[in-house]
């Protein structure tokens, strides 16, 4: 993950830094975002967050993340994402009963009376979620008082622009121009 | 003279430790068990520290100097928000209760954001009620000149943390250690267990001040002496709360309920005076099960003899 950061303050830029991508590795989002750059002008207050991510968040199936083969009556899963291995549980409970899921390890179940088919196509995870989480972590990387913000999303890029009390057109223009220079539509 | 050191060790033949600090006439300032484990913090006449250390060696337990023993110190954030806390509050605290402090760690209601921070009346009361404080800002130079404001009423020694080099701070802080701003992680880079003890033996400094001043004119009695005499009180005997006595520079906090106790704890004799005259007992901002015990200097206490004032 490429970050640079741009800013009236020359510690707070460099501490920054290594907070951004610190947080953004805790949450498990530094693999999906491919470069960054972070405008911080804490005498306004203003920051500017924005990120672009390797692909445009899509919805996950379990074939996406997890092997699946026929087996007897049923199908065998082998999760090989660990990430999904909670939402893989909780959909073949909900889809095929308690009973019929055998958890064998915390990557191996089988699911009596599962469709190999349906289990593929079965989608765990929309893209509007991890468009969330990546949000939410971006948020969390922001100082904790500036608290009046607004997100910018076109395609892979997602822009936030936070400042403390009033977002004023200047500060919108300015989120919106490190939008466009990170690859995102102007029309936003 | 008294000094102050630690035990750290198992509870095997603890028993003796104990009676032997009662018997060279020292006190137990803490005293922490977690199963088989025994951390003691002892206040014990300096040439009975030679004793005391062989008898801690012979059971097997290891010695600490603690220069922060019988402090209540508060660390204190902007907020309680995980953007302060745990890291690197909390890393603060824990090096200042390695050296023998008493810490609380405290989050202010409403001290997040720049133009917006600000810091109550009761926020100030209750730090005002520790031996010293430490505040802990960010990484930005700007939020930091503009939360200075928050410190101004606070009347204890404080130390200012923050990321940024600060100048001109003198009027509102004692010191300022720079370097570490807000963190997402536990400090345990050797950098950072540097900067962890600077802090440290900076607040040692700021007290040792701090006792100098007291020093010039001495308290009546100190604080462990009524320590001693509190230790027998039944409510205080049978309070569950951690370290039911916390001993203070100028005092201590007991912590028992002030309405309930305050006049049979002011009526307490101490060298044939009643508490209540050389102390100033006064019930606890923090919560209403508390009390403050602020020991008279000397000099205070001989003067409302001669003019025989009402305390």
């Amino acid at each position: 993950m490429e970050i640079t950061v741009q800013g009236t303050d020359p510690f707070g830029n460099e501490e920054y830094e290594i907070l951004f991508r610190n947080i953004m590795n805790d949450m498990g989002e530094a693999l999906v975002i491919e470069k960054s750059h972070l405008v911080l002008k804490p005498e306004i207050p203003l920051f500017i967050f924005s990120v672009k991510l390797k692909s445009e968040p899509e919805n996950k199936k379990i074939s996406d993340v997890a092997s699946i083969r026929s087996e007897g009556d049923g199908v065998h899963i082998t999760i090989t994402d660990e990430r999904y291995a909670p939402e893989i549980l909780d959909k073949m409970w909900t889809m095929y009963g308690r009973n019929s899921v055998d958890q064998q390890t915390r990557f191996d179940m089988s699911v009596a009376g599962g469709k190999l088919d349906e289990v593929s196509e079965t989608v765990i995870a929309s893209g509007e979620e991890a468009v969330r989480e990546i949000i939410g972590s971006v948020w969390r990387s922001m100082p904790e008082g500036i608290r009046v913000r607004t997100v910018f999303i076109t395609g892979t890029v997602l822009t936030v622009v936070a400042t403390e009390e009033i977002m004023l057109p200047e500060y919108r223009k300015e989120g919106v121009d490190v939008h466009v220079m990170m690859g995102g539509s102007p029309d936003v | 003279m008294f000094e102050v050191i630690m035990y750290d060790g198992g509870v095997y033949r603890s028993s003796e430790l104990f009676e032997k600090i009662e018997d060279v006439g020292g006190t137990v300032l803490q005293r922490i068990r977690s199963s088989q484990m025994l951390t003691v913090t002892m206040s014990i006449p300096s040439e009975d520290k030679e004793d005391i250390v062989a008898l801690c060696t012979e059971i097997g337990g290891d010695v600490k100097e603690v220069p922060l023993a019988g402090t209540e110190i508060a660390v204190v954030g902007p907020t309680l928000g995980r953007h302060h806390m745990p890291h690197p509050i909390c890393d603060i605290a824990e090096a200042l209760r390695r050296k023998g402090a008493l810490t609380i760690v405290m989050g202010l209601a409403r001290g997040r954001g720049k133009a917006t921070s600000q810091i109550s009346a009761s926020e100030v009361a209750i730090i005002n009620e520790y031996d010293a404080a430490i505040f802990c800002f960010g990484n930005f130079a700007p939020c930091i000149e503009a939360k200075a404001e928050m410190m101004k009423d606070i009347k204890v020694p404080l130390i200012l943390v923050c990321g940024p080099p600060m100048e001109n701070f003198e009027d509102y802080c004692e010191a300022t250690v720079c370097g570490v701003g807000r963190k997402s992680e536990r400090m345990r880079s050797s950098e950072e267990r540097g900067k962890l003890d600077e802090i440290v033996s900076t607040m040692e400094t700021v007290l040792q001040e701090r006792r100098r001043t007291l020093s010039e004119d001495p308290l009546f009695v100190h604080p462990s002496e009524i320590k001693q005499v509190l230790e027998n009180y039944p409510p205080v005997d049978m309070c569950l709360r951690p370290s039911p006595i916390v001993l203070h520079m100028d005092g201590l906090r007991a912590k028992i309920p002030y309405a309930e106790n305050v006049e049979a704890v002011g009526n307490m004799e101490i060298y044939g005076r009643k508490l209540k005259d050389i102390a100033r007992i006064t019930e606890s901002k923090l919560d209403n099960s508390s009390m403050l015990i602020k020991i008279k200097t000397a000099s205070e206490v001989e003067c409302e003899d001669v003019c025989d004032i009402e305390p």
